[in-house]
């Protein structure tokens, strides 16, 4: 089921779409992302250098015993304003904030409020070497978390105040993974969207294929639905709609001309033979009997090509009517090859049948016999004497498969690829190269194929195939 | 025997009355349907040959007509259309046979005969057929000539029965590959004569007396002379 649905081309579709549409979502979250976390990292290095500042003046200001103890408060409360979760659920103080300042011209020890000794944070500070005026992010040997520092020169002291990023990263994380999350949405609904319209879309060509299908097989009577909107597939609906009205104009017309030129010939024919043949009825000299009778066989060839003409021009235009019944093949192979029999023998071919009983095909069994016919009447006219015809019948997979073989000269080659088209006959043929083309014609109308090769040791071999009756294998 | 012939072709008409008076038939002519329904509503014909393709009035719609009005003659339709559905819906209106322009006079007299043979009374079934000295045995399938037995395959059997059932009667290739092979086929190969060779030199081997006589440019008959 699943593997049926990944064939299809809604789903290569829909999954072409989203996956860009993601990539595009992707791409405008990356930049939301980066311009929201630099603009809180600007705001927050904007505060704590003010704050900096603010020290280094507390700093000049306090009496110096007083000092540590006033530091320590203020840093005490910038990080309980600041880093909201200062304190974990234990109540344990997370040292989120650290205050260093140093006095180089007094040479006096730095003065230390922070997490620790200040020794670690002196010399990272040192390595990352940190400036005036641009705050950096300081990783410290033996603590966890990252320091956003500031540095402050005054009067020779310079402070340095360090604010845990822990704040900040947090807040990112957090706003990147809720980024992701709607990302993820976003791809999930919008492949479920596209697949479902696309595939209600392709449903609306897919019902156009079945019925084009059905109409090209059955009759041309039958129509699509054309919706009132004229998007696309409506067009194309439409589209196929016109076309049918010409085919089906082209084939109604093609059976009036057949027609009217079928009765505008037979009704003179008709009176023609019908005089000569009652004139042959009355008596009267021999010879001029037998050149009344040459004539009726004359005309009689005439009419038996004026004939296959109309019958090909209708099969090949899929004009033909079909009166289908269930016809066992081998029956009507045997019956035809018994009619052909004798006059097979009288030029001294020999016809060996192996045909396999009860293949039961869906056809014309008029036409379905004339089409054996045609094929014996091919052999019988076109192979020298004395020679073994095999005729084969199996059914295989679904098709009844229908084999004369003659091992004869063959088919001239100049011929061979275009032998089932009308007039196309060998330069010695007899005929009027008409039979196969009918022998094709009809089977191609009965859903068959007629093939045609030659054998290896020579000889000709024409395979038809048909498909078996639905009622066989029930 | 007593028939009408609806058939708007004149040369058709002339030859197809002459032939079918020649055969020992009474024939009332109509070139119009109209004409043909009036003539038909008198009463007194014992069957029909209607072509379907007449100015006035479709041949099938008169023949409906016929119908309403209680006929109930056998009715021929004569046609040049070929397809499949026109044979289908001239004989479910009402048509009893069909055929197809351009046909063989014998065939039209054979079909004429057997339509005839239907609407009257059934006669029983003979097991014998006789023709001069040939005596073919139905039931045994058995055909003598004079007292020899001859030494027929079932399908020449067959032929010699159907040829024998149209004693002095001409009959057609097709009629033959209908009635024996029960085939619509229009071979341009001469298989069916090759048929009746054979026949013919089982049944008129040695004698002075050949009953199997080909016509030219028609078909075959069988009888004595």
């Amino acid at each position: 089921m699943l593997r049926k649905i990944t064939t299809t081309a809604a789903w290569r579709i829909s999954l072409w779409t989203t996956l860009a549409f993601a990539l595009g979502t992707a791409v405008a979250f990356l930049i939301v992302y980066f311009l929201v976390a630099q603009g809180i990292r600007e705001r927050s290095d904007t505060w704590l250098t003010g704050e900096t500042e603010v020290l280094a003046q507390v700093l000049a200001d306090t009496p110096k015993d007083h000092l540590y103890q006033r530091m320590v408060r203020e840093v005490a409360e910038l990080a309980t304003q600041e880093v909201p979760d200062e304190r974990n659920a234990r109540g344990e103080r997370l040292n989120s904030v650290f205050f260093l300042a140093t006095d180089s011209a007094n040479n006096e020890p730095p003065l230390w409020v922070g997490p620790g000794t200040a020794d670690a944070f002196i010399s990272a500070i040192q390595t990352a070497k940190v400036t005036s005026g641009s705050p950096q992010s300081v990783r410290v040997e033996g603590v966890r978390q990252t320091f956003r520092v500031v540095v402050h020169e005054q009067n020779g002291k310079t402070v340095y105040l360090g604010l845990s990023d822990r704040g900040t990263s947090r807040l990112l994380h957090r706003f990147a993974s809720r980024l992701a999350a709607v990302w993820c949405g976003m791809f999930l609904l919008g492949f479920v969207i596209s697949y479902w319209s696309v595939r209600s879309n392709l449903r609306r060509v897919e019902r156009i294929t079945e019925t084009v299908a059905r109409i090209g097989a059955e009759d041309l009577e039958e129509r699509l639905p054309e919706p009132a909107n004229s998007d696309e597939i409506s067009r194309l609906a439409s589209t196929f709609n016109r076309m049918l009205d010409r085919i089906q104009s082209s084939v109604n017309q093609l059976r009036t001309v057949t027609g009217s030129v079928a009765h505008d010939l037979k009704s003179p024919v008709t009176s023609i033979r019908g005089t000569l043949e009652s004139a042959l009825c009355e008596t009267g000299n021999e010879n001029w009997r037998e050149s009344v009778g040459e004539a009726i066989e004359n005309l009689d060839r005439l009419l038996l090509q004026l004939n296959t003409t109309l019958d090909l021009a209708e099969a090949e235009a899929g004009a033909l009517e079909l009166d289908r019944t269930p016809v066992d093949l081998s029956v009507a192979v045997a019956q035809l090859v018994d009619l052909y029999q004798p006059a097979m023998s009288d030029r001294e071919h020999k016809v060996t049948l192996d045909l396999e009983e009860h293949v039961f095909v869906e056809a014309d069994a008029g036409l379905l016999n004339r089409v054996i016919s045609n094929l014996l009447e091919n052999e019988l006219t076109h192979l020298p004497t004395g020679h073994l015809i095999t005729i084969r019948l199996h059914s295989r997979s679904g098709s009844a498969e229908l084999v004369v073989e003659d091992d004869g000269p063959g088919f001239p080659p100049e011929i061979v690829p275009r032998v089932f088209e009308r007039f196309v006959k060998g330069k010695l043929s007899p005929g009027h190269g008409m039979g196969l083309a009918f022998v094709n014609a009809v089977v191609q109308t009965h859903g068959g194929t007629v093939s045609l090769c030659a054998r290896p040791e020579g000889g000709a071999v024409i395979t038809v195939s048909l498909p078996v009756s639905v009622l066989q294998t029930s | 025997m007593r028939l009408l012939l609806v058939e708007d072709d004149a040369s058709i008409q002339q030859f197809l009355k002459r032939a079918l008076s020649e055969t020992g038939y009474q024939v009332d002519t109509a070139s119009t349907a109209n004409a043909g329904e009036a003539l038909a509503l008198e009463g007194i014909h014992d069957a029909f040959i209607v072509d379907l393709g007449l100015p006035d009035v479709d041949g099938l719609e008169l023949i409906a007509r016929c119908r309403a009005h209680g006929s109930s003659a056998p009715v021929l339709i004569l046609s040049a259309r070929r397809s499949v559905d026109e044979r289908v819906k001239g004989l479910e209106q009402g048509g009893d046979d069909y055929l197809t322009k351009p046909f063989a006079l014998a065939e039209l007299l054979a079909r004429l005969r057997n339509l005839l043979r239907r609407s009257a009374p059934a006669h029983h079934e003979s097991v014998r057929l006789q023709a001069a000295d040939l005596q073919l045995d139905l039931v045994r399938r058995e055909a003598r000539r004079g007292d020899q037995l001859l030494q027929l395959t079932p399908q020449e059997f067959s032929l010699l029965e159907y040829l024998c059932r149209n004693e002095g009667r001409v009959v057609t290739r097709t009629m033959i590959l209908d009635h024996v092979w029960r085939m619509r086929i229009d071979p341009a190969t001469n298989v069916v004569d090759v048929h009746i060779y054979r026949l013919r030199s089982k049944v008129d081997h040695d004698t002075s007396h050949p009953l199997i006589h080909t016509i030219r440019g028609v078909g075959y008959v069988l009888k004595n002379a």
